[in-house]
């Protein structure tokens, strides 16, 4: 059994957020990375299909990015993925969703996985959109909003729905699950893991090498983000100054006011 | 003349309110698209939802309706949009941002090699073409999105316009498509509703609850537990909170955990994901609590407070224990 983890590489969660000067997306230098909260989970869920099958299936991690994206493929090798492909190409980098699919698709062709799991969106984009496209690209059955897993001879998930419902679908496989945050508690890399992923390959692939030289990237994007900005003010709260006793005595008395007390 | 083309949605044997949200968007644009409004509806004996939805608004409605249609599932929904796009050629598709929406309408738009926008709250029409106005970062920025080809699939958030109100001439058309069980790669099974919770926080006068900064369950216990007791209410948290396993899942409150009203919500640390406002923004007084000034939990606060939650909570939970006499 083969599993393939896709992983993207996003602004930290508590990274500043400074429009870029052109406007259309948000100052990426000098910021730090991590790998997407919802990945992590995609990640911890094949690592324990590997581990519930004596170890024995292979777990291929698979990024799209420039340079830094070594460093998020690093640190799933050392939480027990096998090897990991890099796509590392100039063109790949200004890719809309449909594009990153159609980079996955051909990676995923090559590898022949029986699962492709990957997080129900990422926490910059917010699209939610490359797991089920890249399902359509592959013609397999995907689910998202996963938060439940069992896996047979099909697989049979739990998908998260609105007020608290859940509902229960079967799949054949090969098959792609886009998982909600929060259906497993990820593992942290232990430091024999980590000496461990020193010596895993991490093979890079260029557009060319996938067949897709020209294909995709930023020229072919359907979409274009004219300009990105903090939500305008609206109404908002009244922001109170002063003391820590100033303010909580403003409070306090609004929770008066409004006969709560 | 151009299609928007509009996937309506059944829920409980009714069309979902944001289907007629979906007909409200799509008749605004459609003048400045030059186009006009189709709908489709997806059901099994849903004639008679078909009929409403062409007396309100949906235009020309085509009826897809099939046994293996009365669940949402992803292969034969699928069938059944594709279906509807090789007939009307639209412009436009649009879907509600919700389970079934976010579900399908990515794989309808890499099927049509089309432009993809989710969770739309604003469509507007420029120089023929739409331009939509989505949430990125986790509602920390807003983007404004073109499209450089036609077509495009979106989806929209739910609650994001009024739902159309007016009734126009309409007319049904049933739409075949062809689905046997053997195509169906992804099989319904059931759905489980959330189960009696131990939690209602939906009846609380007050609720407060954390997020991701309180740190761990430890935290949470010291400064959130005894600031909801001396206010003599529940205590709530945020996804992440939940997600890490520091509270039970009956503790959430947003889209996926309680939607709550209260009189009056306290949010300590919480940034305001998307997903948690749309549980709580309708209460009736928000305080919220937070180091960072342009979290968006004080776009929908009524009061913020911007600082160190760790000084400021325990702080006021003595000022309410002193006022009370506690």
């Amino acid at each position: 059994m083969k599993l393939m983890v896709c992983l993207k590489q996003v602004p930290h969660q508590d990274a500043r957020l400074d429009v870029r000067s052109d406007g259309t997306w948000i100052q990426e230098d000098n910021i730090k990375f991590e790998i997407n909260s919802y990945d992590t989970f995609a990640l911890e869920e094949a690592l324990r299909v590997k581990d519930a099958n004596g170890g024995s299936p292979e777990v291929v991690v698979v990024s799209i990015g420039p340079e830094r994206v070594t460093q998020a493929l690093r640190t799933a090798l050392g939480m027990g993925a096998d090897r990991a492909v890099h796509v590392k190409d100039a063109d790949a980098d200004g890719v809309d969703a449909l594009g990153a699919a159609k980079i996955l698709a051909a990676v995923a062709k090559a590898e022949s996985p029986d699962v492709v799991f990957m997080g129900l969106m990422s926490d910059d984009g917010n699209f939610a959109a490359v797991g089920p496209m890249l399902a359509e690209l592959l013609g397999v059955p995907h689910a998202t909003s996963v938060v439940k897993v069992s896996m047979d001879a099909a697989i049979t998930v739990e998908r998260e729905l609105e007020a608290g419902a859940l509902e229960v679908v079967e799949l054949s496989k090969p098959a792609l699950l886009a998982v909600q945050t929060g259906l497993n508690q990820v593992r942290y890399a232990s430091l024999k893991g980590i000496m461990a992923a020193k010596k895993k390959p991490i093979e890079t692939k260029s557009l060319a090498d996938l067949g897709l030289a020209g294909q995709v990237g930023a020229a072919s994007r359907r979409v274009k983000i004219e300009k990105v900005y903090p939500p305008p003010k609206g109404t908002g709260a009244e922001l109170l100054k002063g003391s820590t006793d100033e303010v909580v005595g403003k409070v306090l008395g609004k929770i008066k006011e409004l006969g709560l007390l | 003349m151009g299609t928007i083309l509009v996937i309506g949605e059944i829920q409980n044997g009714k069309l979902r309110e944001a289907t007629f949200e979906l007909v409200a968007f799509a008749r605004q644009v459609a003048p400045g698209l030059g186009a006009e409004v189709k709908s489709l509806v997806i059901g099994h004996g849903a004639q008679a939802l078909a009929d409403d939805l062409a007396k309100k608004g949906g235009g020309e409605v085509l009826l897809a309706d099939h046994e293996l249609l009365a669940n949402y599932g992803v292969d034969a929904y699928n069938r059944a949009v594709r279906a509807a796009v090789e007939k009307t050629k639209p412009d436009v598709v649009l879907f509600s941002n919700t389970p079934s929406g976010w579900d399908l309408a990515p794989r309808v738009a890499a099927a049509l090699d089309a432009g993809f926008v989710s969770d739309a709250f604003k469509i507007e029409a420029e120089g023929g073409k739409p331009v939509f106005t989505r949430r990125v970062f986790n509602g920390k920025l807003d983007a404004r999105l073109s499209v450089s080809a036609l077509p495009v699939v979106a989806t929209v958030q739910p609650g994001a316009t009024s739902p159309h109100a007016g009734s126009e001439p309409g007319s049904v058309t049933r739409l075949d498509v062809a689905i046997s069980t053997g195509d169906l790669k992804a099989k319904f099974v059931k759905i489980q509703t959330a189960e009696a919770k131990g939690v209602d926080l939906t009846k609380a006068d007050i609720i407060v609850s954390g997020g991701r900064s309180l740190g761990g369950t430890e935290k949470f216990m010291e400064i959130i537990k005894p600031l909801a007791d001396a206010l003599g209410g529940a205590m709530g948290a945020s996804r992440p909170v939940v997600d890490s396993g520091w509270l039970p899942h009956e503790y959430q409150v947003g889209s996926s955990g309680q939607t709550v009203t209260p009189k009056l919500y306290v949010a300590v640390g919480i940034s305001g994901a998307i997903q948690h406002l749309v549980g709580m923004k309708n209460s009736n007084y928000i305080v919220a609590i937070n180091k960072d000034p342009d979290a968006p939990i004080f776009e929908v606060a009524n009061l913020g407070v911007v600082g160190d939650l760790f000084e400021i909570a325990p702080a006021l939970t003595k000022a309410v224990k002193d006022a009370k006499g506690l």
